[in-house]
């Protein structure tokens, strides 16, 4: 095949952004292990790796400029640069929020609302940002559209136990004598909320991802917005 | 937003203006018979009107067949490519546009070429006068051994065309974007120019006898990064009132610039015409998709 060093760049691009979303998604399964277990050396590991993301992000943004000034790519080519492009911006911002997630770990110290189960939204959403890293990898429009139809029930999971936060908040007084405990028991919900509008998140970026891939494999930008 | 895409887009909403003024103007009227295997007409830009019709165009040199039943319409004051490998066949359809394929002795055209509804190669057509109404520049410059204005006026000369010559000539050159650097030297050698002021004065011949189609093959090859980018942005402006075929190998240049895209491959078979952005975003056909990522071959 003509163009040689050409086509190992794209491959090794697609390489590298699936690598950066394992990682990315290792991070984000971490940052959920922190949260069960109030581990603060696994949230510490989640905090501390931001920067190889990051560093991952540039790099791989400065690889595909460099595809677009040197390569001139057209056609699919083009279409995988361009949501190669968009993705890694996805992946970099799935990063920082499993750091706040291992941060919320690191500052809760019990658990409140055993009843709101956040591990179950955040085993969701890794795995709507795992599937959307497939369908980009495998060319698979079908998963594209899967996974955007999976955002509206995580959508209805956050809202619902959203909902059961604040109606405690509204239906029962919380508030003791004690101030302290007050003051405590409104930084566990605040966190809380804060978790679930964080995972929220993850999803809407795993649709996006979905998105993106679909543009490339179909030039189709039916779920970009 | 860049000069390409803003020439580009006052080409098209000039169309559209055209199209609304005119309702009686639908370019579908004119696109009749579109058996041959490919979609001939580019699709989604402003519907313009015809100016160069092939139906079931064949090419022989010999025995080597080296076009093989084209059928396409080239809509009016828009760029049009025709890209493609070397011996797709590119620059033979070009020459049938203006009957240069007449000149090579083993050449064989069947087929229709009709430029505004008359048939080219009907026995009343007298190819010099064809080639009148269709000019063409080539990939070397080539100037006559002769003064600036005298290589400007050559076509009207022959014609025996009246008129103001110094006028023309002003404006030819006005219009090949030469006049400013060349004004004082009319009466110099044209082949006292440089390369890219050459093909200019090449352009400016070509359009001195206001031809309706401008046919160009690969007119900024020989050129270098800054003489090509002028014969780009000339050849945009040139749109605005003439309709321009040019054949590259530049792929680059033919997104830049082009309108619609016509991709041949190897046989002499035209794969795919449609909008240059269309082309390069998302073919049609796998196989103009290998060869415009370079995967071809």
């Amino acid at each position: 095949m003509p163009r040689q060093e050409y086509q190992e760049s794209l491959s090794n691009l697609r390489d590298d952004v699936l690598y950066m979303s394992e990682v990315v998604a290792e991070r984000l399964r971490l940052g959920l292990d922190a949260l069960e277990q109030k581990d603060r050396e696994i949230a510490e590991e989640v905090v501390g790796g931001d920067d190889e993301i990051n560093q991952m992000y540039l790099d791989l943004e400065s690889e595909c400029v460099n595809l677009i000034a040197l390569q001139q790519p057209v056609a699919s080519d083009l279409r995988f640069i361009a949501a190669s492009f968009k993705i890694i911006t996805d992946l970099e911002r799935i990063g920082d929020l499993a750091v706040n997630l291992a941060q919320y770990a690191m500052d809760a110290d019990r658990d409140v609302f055993p009843e709101v189960d956040v591990q179950q939204i955040g085993v969701e959403t890794l795995d709507m940002l795992e599937s959307a890293m497939a369908a980009y990898a495998n060319d698979d429009p079908e998963a594209c559209y899967a996974v955007a139809e999976r955002d509206d029930d995580l959508d209805a999971m956050c809202e619902a136990a959203s909902s059961t936060v604040v109606r405690d908040l509204i239906e029962h007084d919380p508030f003791g004598d004690d101030d302290a405990d007050a003051e405590a028991y409104l930084q566990d919900i605040s966190r809380l909320l804060l978790t679930i509008r964080d995972l929220e998140r993850i999803g809407d970026h795993a649709v996006n991802i979905a998105a993106r891939a679909l543009y490339m494999i179909e030039d189709d930008a039916e779920l970009l917005y | 937003m860049s000069q390409n895409s803003t020439n580009k887009q006052n080409r098209n909403e000039r169309a559209e203006r055209d199209e609304s003024a005119d309702p009686t103007a639908d370019g579908m009227d004119i696109q009749t018979d579109v058996s041959g295997s490919v979609a001939a007409s580019a699709g989604g830009s402003p519907t313009r009107e015809t100016v160069v019709s092939a139906k079931h165009i064949s090419v022989w040199y010999g025995d080597d067949q080296a076009l093989s039943d084209i059928t396409m319409d080239i809509p009016e004051r828009s760029v049009t490519a025709m890209v493609g490998p070397s011996g797709c066949g590119k620059s033979t359809f070009l020459r049938c546009i203006n009957r240069m394929n007449d000149l090579i002795d083993s050449a064989r055209v069947e087929g229709d070429l009709y430029l505004r509804g008359k048939n080219v190669y009907d026995d009343d057509v007298d190819p010099v006068a064809l080639r009148r109404r269709v000019g063409m520049v080539f990939q070397k410059p080539n100037p006559f051994p002769k003064s600036i204005y005298d290589n400007v006026t050559y076509g009207l000369k022959i014609q025996d065309k009246g008129g103001d010559y110094d006028e023309i000539v002003e404006e030819s050159l006005k219009r090949a974007a030469l006049w400013d650097e060349v004004k004082d030297q009319l009466g110099e050698s044209g082949l006292e120019l440089s390369g890219g002021q050459q093909q200019r004065l090449c352009i400016a011949r070509a359009i001195a006898p206001d031809p309706e189609v401008l046919l160009m093959d690969e007119p900024a090859s020989a050129l270098d990064p800054v003489a090509t980018s002028q014969i780009e942005d000339l050849i945009e402006e040139l749109a605005e009132d003439y309709t321009v075929v040019i054949v590259t190998h530049n792929m680059q240049q033919a997104a830049r610039i082009s309108d619609q895209t016509a991709v041949f491959l190897t046989g002499g078979e035209l794969v795919e015409f449609d909008d240059t952005q269309k082309i390069f975003e998302n073919p049609e056909s796998q196989r103009v998709e290998d060869y415009i990522t370079g995967k071809f071959g």
